[in-house]
């Protein structure tokens, strides 16, 4: 457990000014401090997921990335214009689907989506019909369009909701838990708009607790963690700090692990194989000398960290003593019962 | 500003005012609540103007009484007068809260709010485009219970002119211009109590405490207007004005109270949007 630890990790340098910026971003709510010392940043074509566990302040933090919450202290930069003040100048560009959707029951999908076109300053009048034909098509609610949105599924309303994101061309995209209540096929097609977004130039900011989303679709990510940031930067990088391992999978494991000392290589036998550390030396090397040796090799991979074991050590500090009770649990109930 | 290199630089658009408004009319009028009010409230003329007919052709040989509803009968113009100035008792300061509460209150509370404040729509044209909704649907409700009234009037009483409560005998078309003068007077009062119920509408997520509140107000406000002792109270109740509304039908018009009245719902009004503007530019969205 080295290289990346609590704190910032150094996104490379950006030769464009970033997406959406924040300072000592701090949210007081009634004495309850909901956001603290906050400094975030959105590169400009990235994909960040914001991950954190419930109540870690990543619905405030988009709030007041959008100039809907007034920050207790602290800065917000969107598309480089000052929060809350800029909203006239940077709003019209940024999209954005927070806190779920929010429809009138009594219109339907079609009705509500042009009452927020009318309000939409990029739009001509003359384009809303096709703007809202589009967005709707491009959440797959076509069919559903003309139902009063009081009849929609869950995931219908968070379809719909991404469709209001999606009414006009933007620059930048912000989804607070756009996959919430939506199917896997949903989740799929989530994750699809999300990369036709990215390859458009996009940036998208994603909240979520979901970790295999973000693992699949972003290219940065920040961790949040009772109000402040815990870490941030790419998502390759990120886990790449955690381990240099490669998992070698062979029948041979002792020749393999010998060949591999006398290249004074330090590897270690794993169950179905071995794994080698890859400090001093890079994976092809590995499997140079391995098959050299006249060792078979299976399977050569090299092993993540994954996202789970970086977001569980990041926030573990709020589950220790959930983890502690469950341990106590466990040695209260006999072996044989369990 | 700071010097950028995005790649065009930002320029601040705003949607029209006009589709704005025509969007909320819109969505105002497709509300439910919105059209049973308006229905139940043009059925309060003809209710009121068959009641009239009946019990007139009851007694029709007992002398007629004082007040305005043995005016009415045989002035068919009189019906909607009487029915405007009755409603504006309870009915439509109801109507008036009840649109107030669903434009902020009610759009927090369902989240849409915050769909137009991302869009942006500044804050300031936000109320704006409210206060147009709750107005004009306001005026359309007293526009509307005029014109059943009239009808109704015609129809069940007959209207060959309008007698005025000081006796006289006024044409047609002088009648149908009190009628209008009513619909004014009435859709002011109605302006200012939503002004005050859309400041209240401003500052919470619950609908229900905006009628709560507004309702509040009209009830308190004619409580302390008849205790004798609180009479120095009167000029600031916002209920004091909304008795003399019946002054339209005297002869000749009565321009003083009429004018009072419309100066005191003008001063509700300011105090109304100031306070709702206040609340709604800095409020978390």
């Amino acid at each position: 457990m080295s290289g990346v630890s609590e704190g910032t990790v150094a996104a490379p340098a950006a030769a464009v000014p970033p997406a959406a910026r924040t300072r000592g971003l701090r949210k007081v709510y009634r004495g309850t401090v909901a956001v603290d010392s906050v400094d975030l940043e959105v590169p400009t074509g990235a994909v960040l997921g914001m991950l954190g566990p419930n109540g870690s302040g990543k619905t405030t933090t988009i709030r007041m990335l959008l100039g809907l919450v007034t920050p207790t202290a602290g800065e917000v930069e969107l598309l480089g214009q000052k929060m809350p003040d800029g909203a006239a100048l940077a709003l019209p560009e940024v999209g954005a689907l927070v806190e779920g959707p929010g429809f009138h029951p009594f219109l339907s999908g079609r009705e509500n989506l042009m009452r927020v076109a009318a309000a939409e300053p990029l739009l001509a009048s003359a384009r809303i019909p096709g703007a809202v034909a589009d967005a709707l098509e491009r959440v797959g609610l076509t069919r559903a369009a003309g139902r009063r949105y009081r009849g929609y599924s869950l995931g219908m309303k968070q379809r719909l909701g991404l469709a209001s994101a999606l009414l006009v061309p933007r620059r930048f995209v912000i989804l607070d838990e756009p996959t919430n209540g939506l199917d896997p096929a949903g989740t799929r097609e989530v994750r699809a708009v999300i990369a036709d977004l990215h390859a458009a130039g996009t940036t998208v900011l994603v909240s979520s607790h979901l970790l295999a989303e973000v693992e699949a679709t972003c290219t940065h990510v920040a961790v949040l963690n009772q109000g402040t940031v815990v870490a941030q930067g790419e998502l390759a990088a990120l886990l790449e700090a955690g381990s240099a391992n490669l998992l070698v999978t062979t029948p041979e494991v002792t020749r393999a692990v010998e060949a591999l000392r006398d290249h004074r290589i330090p590897a270690r036998a794993v169950p179905d194989g071995l794994r080698v550390d890859l400090t001093a030396t890079t994976a092809p090397q590995v499997v140079e000398t391995l098959v050299h040796a006249g060792v078979p090799v299976h399977e050569v991979r090299r092993q993540r960290t994954g996202l789970e074991d970086l977001f569980a050590r990041l926030t573990e500090d709020t589950n220790v003593i959930e983890d502690a009770a469950l341990d106590d649990l466990a040695t209260l109930i006999p072996e044989d019962a369990r | 500003m700071t010097a950028m290199t995005v790649p065009a630089p930002l320029t601040a658009r705003r949607a029209p005012l006009p589709r704005l408004m025509r969007s909320e009319l819109r969505m105002m009028l497709r509300r439910p609540r919105t059209l049973i009010g308006l229905g139940l409230l043009a059925l309060v003329p003809v209710v009121a103007g068959i009641g009239i007919a009946i019990a007139t052709d009851a007694n029709s040989d007992e002398p007629m009484g004082q007040g305005l509803e043995t005016l009415v009968a045989g002035n068919g113009l009189l019906l909607p007068v009487f029915a405007l100035v009755v409603s504006l008792n309870m009915l439509l300061p109801l109507t008036g809260a009840m649109l107030a509460a669903d434009a902020l209150a009610g759009e927090t509370a369902h989240g849409t709010l915050r769909n137009l404040l991302t869009a942006p729509v500044g804050r300031a044209r936000l109320l704006a485009v409210k206060a147009f909704g709750v107005a004009t649907v306001s005026l359309l409700a007293t526009l509307l219970m005029a014109v059943t009234g009239t009808i109704a009037g015609i129809l069940l009483l007959g209207g060959e002119g309008m007698l005025t409560s000081s006796g006289t005998q006024l044409p047609f078309l002088d009648g149908v211009g009190r009628v209008l003068l009513t619909v004014v007077l009435v859709t002011v009062q109605v302006w200012a109590l939503a002004a005050v119920a859309l400041a209240v509408s401003a500052w919470t997520e619950h609908p229900l405490i905006v009628v709560v509140v507004s309702l509040g107000l009209v009830i308190v406000s004619g409580v302390l207007s008849v205790i004798p002792a609180l009479d120095w109270l009167d000029p600031v109740l916002i209920t004091t004005s909304w008795q003399s509304v019946s002054d339209v039908v005297r002869d000749p018009l009565p321009t003083g109270s009429i004018t009072e009245g419309l100066l005191r719902a003008a001063c509700y009004i300011v105090i109304g949007y100031s306070l709702a503007l206040s609340r709604i530019l800095t409020r978390d969205g």
